[in-house]
C-alpha cells in the first residue's frame, strides 16, 4: 500500500525547480558537493568532502523539496514549493521558498525572512504558528502551509534518514 | 506528535465564530430591509473582512475554477465558511455579496454616504449601461491572461484593489489606487459598477439563478420611481437586471412604502377625480371600492 503510493507521488510528482544550486550552497555554505535529486524520499545529499576525490566521504546533511514529501499539502492556492536543508542531527539548516502561487505571498511566505526564521529548529520543535514562528495575519492560510510543509516535510525525511533525530 | 482535532480546531474557532456572526448580521439585515442593520454590515465589512482578515473573494479565487486548486479544508473552515456562503448568497438573491460583505464596496459605499451629493457625477443611463460590460471584459482579459500565463500576482495586485486592506503594496499599486479612489469620489462605486472581475462572475451567477429574485408589482411595468432611485442601474423599466442588482433594498423598501409606491396608492385609496379635471367626476361614483 505504501510502496504503491510512493510509486503514485513520483508519477505524478510536483515540478521543481530542476537545479537549485544556489539555494543548496545557502543551506549547506560548507558543503563540497551535492548528489542529484534520488532516494526515497527523494532528496539531495551534502558532502563536506567531494565523493568524486573520496568515495567514503560521509554526508553532512540532506536537502528536499517540502513539496516531494508532502505533496498533498496545499496552502490558499496550490503547493508552496520549500527547499530545506536537515542536518545529521536532525536540525534545519535553512528553509527556501522557491515558487508559491498564493496570491498575498509577496508579503508572507516570499520575503527571505520567512524561511530565514526556521533555520536552527530541531524536528521535534513545535512549529506553531503565532508562537515559534512569526504569525503574518491576513495570510494566516499561506503561513500556516509553508510551516506544515516544513514541519511534516523534516519529519518524513528525518523518520527516513535520520529517526534517530525524532527520538 | 500527531495532530489532534483540538489541535486542527482550537487555532480556528475565533474566526469561525465571528465569519457565523457576521454571516447572520448581513441576512438579518437583508431579510428585515433596514438601513440601518446594513451600515453596520458595510462597517463591519471593512473593519473586519477588510483590515482584519482581507479575506475577500477576489480573482485569485475565479482562476480556481480553471485549475480547481482549493486551499485544505481541515485548515480553512472559515474561508469555506465564507465562500460557501457568498456562492449559495448569490445562487438564492444575487449579488448579496457585492451590496454588503466585499469591504471595498463597502468602503465606497460609506464614502458614498458620508461625501457631500454635489460631488456626484451621474452618467447618462445608455453610458452607464455601456460601462456595466466592462468588468465583463475584464474577467474574460485577466482569466485568459491566468489560463495562458499561470501568473496570479500581478492580476490581484494590479486588476483589483482588495490587496488595500493588508497595508502591503508598491507604489504604483499605492498610485492606481490613490486614482481609483479619487475617481470614487464622483461617481459612486464606481469600481464595483463598471470594473470588477469578481462582480462580474457573481453577475453571470446571478443571472443564470438567483431563486429569490425581487418580486415587481404590475404597477412597476409603466412607473420609474425605483428605476430612477436605483443606484446601480440595475432597474431597466419592467426589468430587473440580475446580473447588475447588489440586492440592496432599495427599491424593495420602496415597494414597501404605501405613501410612495403606486401600487399601494392606487390599491388603498378611493378614486377621485384627477386635479383641474372637473368633467372627471362622473367616474369617482362608478369606481369599485377597494377600502378596507
Amino acid at each position: 500500500m505504501k510502496r504503491s503510493l510512493v510509486v503514485l507521488a513520483l508519477g505524478a510528482r510536483i515540478l521543481t525547480n530542476p537545479n537549485p544550486a544556489a539555494e543548496l550552497k545557502q543551506l549547506f555554505p560548507q558543503a563540497a558537493a551535492f548528489s542529484p535529486l534520488a532516494g526515497d524520499p527523494l532528496h539531495f545529499t551534502a558532502y563536506g568532502v567531494d565523493p568524486k576525490s573520496n568515495p567514503a566521504a560521509p554526508p553532512i546533511g540532506y536537502a528536499f523539496w517540502t513539496t516531494d514529501m508532502v505533496p498533498e499539502e496545499h496552502g490558499y492556492h496550490g503547493p508552496i514549493h520549500i527547499l530545506v536543508g536537515l542536518d545529521l542531527k536532525g536540525t534545519i539548516t535553512g528553509a527556501i521558498v522557491d515558487y508559491h502561487s498564493e496570491p498575498y505571498g509577496y508579503f508572507s511566505v516570499e520575503p527571505p525572512r520567512f524561511g530565514a526564521q526556521f533555520k536552527g529548529k530541531t524536528v521535534k520543535d513545535p512549529f506553531i504558528v503565532g508562537r515559534d514562528v512569526d504569525a503574518v495575519s491576513r495570510a494566516s492560510i499561506s503561513i500556516n502551509s509553508a510551516t506544515r510543509a516544513i514541519r511534516d516535510g523534516s519529519r518524513t525525511m528525518a523518520a527516513k534518514l535520520i529517526p534517530e533525530a525524532l527520538k | 506528535m500527531t495532530e489532534s482535532w483540538v489541535d486542527v480546531l482550537r487555532p480556528q474557532a475565533a474566526d469561525l465564530a465571528l465569519v457565523t456572526a457576521f454571516i447572520a448580521l448581513t441576512l438579518v439585515g437583508f431579510f428585515r430591509k433596514s438601513v440601518r442593520l446594513k451600515y453596520a454590515t458595510l462597517a463591519i465589512a471593512v473593519g473586519y473582512l477588510g483590515f482584519y482578515k482581507s479575506s475577500l473573494i477576489s480573482v485569485s479565487d475565479i482562476f480556481r475554477l480553471t485549475d480547481l486548486s482549493l486551499p485544505p479544508l481541515k485548515y480553512s473552515l472559515a474561508w469555506y465558511l465564507f465562500a460557501g456562503f457568498v456562492v449559495v448568497s448569490t445562487v438564492l438573491w444575487g449579488r448579496l455579496y457585492c451590496g454588503r460583505v466585499c469591504a471595498f464596496g463597502a468602503l465606497t459605499q460609506i464614502m458614498d454616504a458620508v461625501l457631500p451629493k454635489q460631488l456626484r457625477i451621474e452618467p447618462p443611463p445608455a453610458l452607464e449601461r455601456r460601462a456595466g460590460l466592462i468588468k465583463y471584459g475584464l474577467l474574460v482579459a485577466v482569466v485568459g491572461y491566468y489560463v495562458a500565463t499561470k501568473d496570479l500576482a500581478r492580476p490581484v495586485q494590479y486588476a483589483e484593489p482588495f490587496w488595500m486592506f493588508t497595508l502591503f503594496g508598491t507604489t504604483p499599486m499605492w498610485i492606481g489606487l490613490g486614482l481609483l479612489l479619487t475617481a470614487t469620489v464622483f461617481v459612486r462605486n464606481l469600481y464595483c459598477r463598471f470594473l470588477c472581475p469578481v462582480g462580474a462572475g457573481l453577475g453571470v451567477l446571478s443571472q443564470v439563478t438567483t431563486v429569490f429574485s425581487i418580486k415587481r408589482w404590475k404597477e412597476c411595468d409603466t412607473c420609474k420611481i425605483c428605476e430612477k432611485t436605483c443606484e446601480w442601474g440595475a432597474i431597466q423599466g419592467p426589468l430587473i437586471v440580475k446580473r447588475e442588482c447588489v440586492r440592496c433594498d432599495d427599491c424593495e423598501r420602496l415597494y414597501l412604502d404605501q405613501k410612495k409606491c403606486p401600487h399601494w396608492i392606487i390599491l388603498l385609496k378611493p378614486v377621485k377625480s384627477p386635479r383641474g379635471r372637473p368633467s372627471a367626476t362622473p367616474a369617482a361614483p362608478a369606481a369599485p371600492s377597494s377600502a378596507g
